[in-house]
């Protein structure tokens, strides 16, 4: 679950790392409302989840009320890359005279967090990964010791940066890590952490990621989740405990499995055949017949969809379930929609009979490759 | 033989009171699975199909002996359940549930690691050593006892494998469900050498997927220390970078890394021969046996 940045912020408010003093609005009367909380100048920024925002004009400066009140009606609205800009925070401007880089990620492969410091903030830390390999340092941390004292002074001495910010770094790092614990995250990015004219250390942009497994005990990002505007099949699927994925938009097939890793593997097969995927579900466990129902009827909300491939293969998963829960999901009417089928289980005999009743919408195919070739060559046909 | 688990392998179930842990532990039992002990806090005392519950995996431990358990409790119980199993002195703990918090198994792999203990999971189906026994919630009538060592990060995959496996006469030495997951307690890696050593094992699978670094570096390691031919099959080629495809683990970095491409290019280099597709991997098993 990626945060917005005026989200990320908030946490980061939250575990005492100074941010700029800024509102989240969403309409101009918004903004006119809650500006006058602020001293101009002010920036605007775009909250959005795409990367690349200023250069795509997501990010202005106003002098004053009225040049912010005419520049966010500009921003709010505006569409970068496939996302269209619903809310705008807009802070204080701060002056600065340095900028660095810090975050706290879990890595996969040293499966521990891991701290990452530049003293060249305001950068993609992948171009100085590759530009600048030497102003950067990635330190390990044990998760059961922590951030401790010396994590700071190493960066310090490294880089050799001006001990008048160590307490305030030090200070700001270990904040950062209980933020980074408590609060499940798989990434927390400052970036540009700044350096005031004051010389105070503050958070300019934050960038956080929450793992979805941890949110029944987050309530307020299940809440930040549920506000956001995203894909309605997305948020119907998740009402079920599925899980819809949106794909490729030029394709008219759908794909649902019951588990991820078959998921994956159809789409790959799709694919050989010179085809796309529109969309997958995942329907978890429990291929119940009023479940396989709902998803069949949530996949073809998407008017675009004409073909649904299924494929159902759980070991105990009673076949002639899944085959009334297609035929329970085709009583509701879905002219012109194909269904190819293949499934594997128990009472796998009695499908044939309950598809033979549905008539030619549905078509049953033994196996994966089977029920590839069949999809390719129906929708060459047609 | 076979690895990790036979028939000699004393198993405790924690959760066997539950809806699933009772139902899959029944299953198990019927397997030929040595159940010894079940672990539900509050409901020590009771029996469920004959096996002894006990509030603590402690208890169960000091009575029984066992060497192994399975874990069959709540996403949001289950490092509990993990750490207290692995604490107790369990050497093999199976972790089962779906979407568990991350940094509650990054605490819980650190741990196992510490302890000695093998942690497998979470999310994952289980082991079972076919004809011998079974931990996990597998459906165990596709399963034949054979020459084939498996390792698989998705349920749905490993099963269309052995199912089509199984079909051809071919069985399976041990099979076991590493998880779909970001941190999975082991992964093939650390079964590799098991399997080469194992001597009903002759021919090793690896059913990966995007995201993570772990199909490579078994390739490094099947490279410098493993005779036996081995099979690998990477699913989700095609799904797009950055987006998760339902496994938590199934993630291509923006960067690239974790790319069916890379993970393919180094088996390859290491000796691995790539399947395409499930049926692809039984179509190459067919060819060593030959």
């Amino acid at each position: 679950m990626k945060l917005l940045e005026y989200k990320g912020k908030e946490l980061l408010g939250k575990y005492g790392i100074p941010v700029q003093n800024g509102i989240v609005a969403g309409s101009p009367e918004e903004i006119t409302s809650k500006i006058n909380k602020l001293t101009p100048p002010y920036v605007l920024k775009a909250q959005v989840m795409t990367g690349g925002r200023g250069k795509a004009g997501g990010i202005k400066f106003a002098a004053g009320i009225d040049q912010a009140e005419k520049l966010s009606g500009e921003i709010l609205g505006m569409t970068i890359k496939d996302s269209v800009v619903k809310k705008l925070l807009i802070t204080e401007k701060v002056d600065i005279k340095d900028e660095w880089y810090l975050s706290i990620m879990l890595d996969r492969v040293i499966k521990s967090p891991m701290v990452i410091f530049s003293p060249l903030g305001g950068v993609d830390i992948e171009e100085t990964a590759k530009n600048d390999p030497k102003k950067l340092v990635k330190i390990t941390v044990d998760p059961f010791l922590g951030i401790k004292g010396y994590t700071a002074r190493y960066i310090f001495s490294k880089f050799g940066l001006d001990k008048k910010y160590f307490e305030d770094f030090a200070l700001l790092l270990s904040n950062l890590y209980k933020l980074f614990t408590e609060y499940d995250s798989t990434l927390v990015e400052i970036n540009p952490l700044a350096i005031t004219k004051e010389d105070k250390l503050i958070a300019l942009d934050c960038k956080a990621d929450i793992d979805n497994s941890s949110l029944f005990r987050h309530p307020d990002i299940y809440e930040f989740r549920e506000g956001l505007d995203e894909d309605v099949l997305i948020k119907d699927a998740r009402k079920y405990n599925f899980l819809y994925i949106p794909l490729k938009d030029s394709s008219d097939i759908a794909v649902m499995s019951n588990g991820s890793g078959m998921l994956m593997s159809c789409i790959d097969l799709i694919t050989k055949t010179g085809a796309e995927v529109r969309a997958a579900l995942d329907l978890g466990g429990g291929a119940t017949r009023e479940r396989i129902a709902e998803a069949i009827k949530i996949i073809f909300k998407d008017k675009i969809t004409k073909y649904l491939f299924i494929s159902i293969f759980g070991g105990i998963t009673r076949c002639d379930e899944v085959a009334g829960g297609v035929k329970l999901a085709l009583e509701e009417g879905l002219e012109n929609r194909k269904i190819i089928i293949r499934l594997e289980g128990t009472n796998k005999k009695q499908v044939l009979d309950i598809l033979d009743s549905i008539g030619d919408s549905v078509i049953f195919a033994e196996g994966i490759t089977e029920g590839v070739e069949k999809l390719a060559s129906i929708r060459s046909t047609r | 033989m076979s690895i990790l688990i036979d028939k000699e392998t004393k198993l405790i179930i924690q959760g066997i009171t539950g809806r699933e842990g009772s139902f899959h532990g029944q299953r198990m039992v019927e397997y030929g699975t040595k159940v010894v002990a079940g672990v539900t806090p509050g409901k020590g005392g009771q029996e469920v199909f004959g096996i002894p519950v006990y509030d603590t995996v402690r208890q169960a431990y000091e009575k029984t002996g066992a060497d192994a358990s399975v874990i069959f409790v709540p996403a949001k119980f289950t490092a509990g359940a993990a750490y207290e199993a692995i604490d107790s002195g369990i050497d093999l703990v199976i972790t089962i549930s779906e979407h568990t918090p991350v940094h509650d198994m990054m605490g819980v792999y650190h741990y196992a690691k510490a302890r000695g203990s093998t942690l497998i999971g979470p999310n994952s189906f289980g082991v079972i050593s076919p004809g011998k026994s079974k931990a996990g919630f597998m459906h165990d009538g596709i399963f034949l006892k054979g020459n084939v060592g498996i390792m698989s990060r998705s349920a749905t995959n490993c099963y269309e494998t052995v199912f089509m496996l199984t079909k051809e006469d071919i069985g399976q030495s041990t099979v076991i469900g590493v998880g779909g997951d970001m941190i999975p307690g082991t992964t093939f890696i650390d079964f590799l050498s098991l399997f080469e050593r194992d001597s009903q094992t002759e021919i090793i699978v690896i059913i990966g997927e995007i995201g993570g670094g772990d199909e490579e570096k078994a390739a490094t390691y099947i490279k410098d220390y493993i005779d036996k031919p081995v099979v690998a099959l990477i699913a989700g080629k095609n799904a797009p970078r950055g987006k998760n495809m339902g496994h938590a683990g199934a993630i291509v970095a923006a960067d690239g890394t974790g790319s069916a491409e890379k993970k393919e290019e180094k088996l390859k280099n290491a000796g691995v021969l790539i399947a395409e597709s499930t049926e692809h991997i039984v179509d190459l098993i067919k060819g060593i046996n030959n």
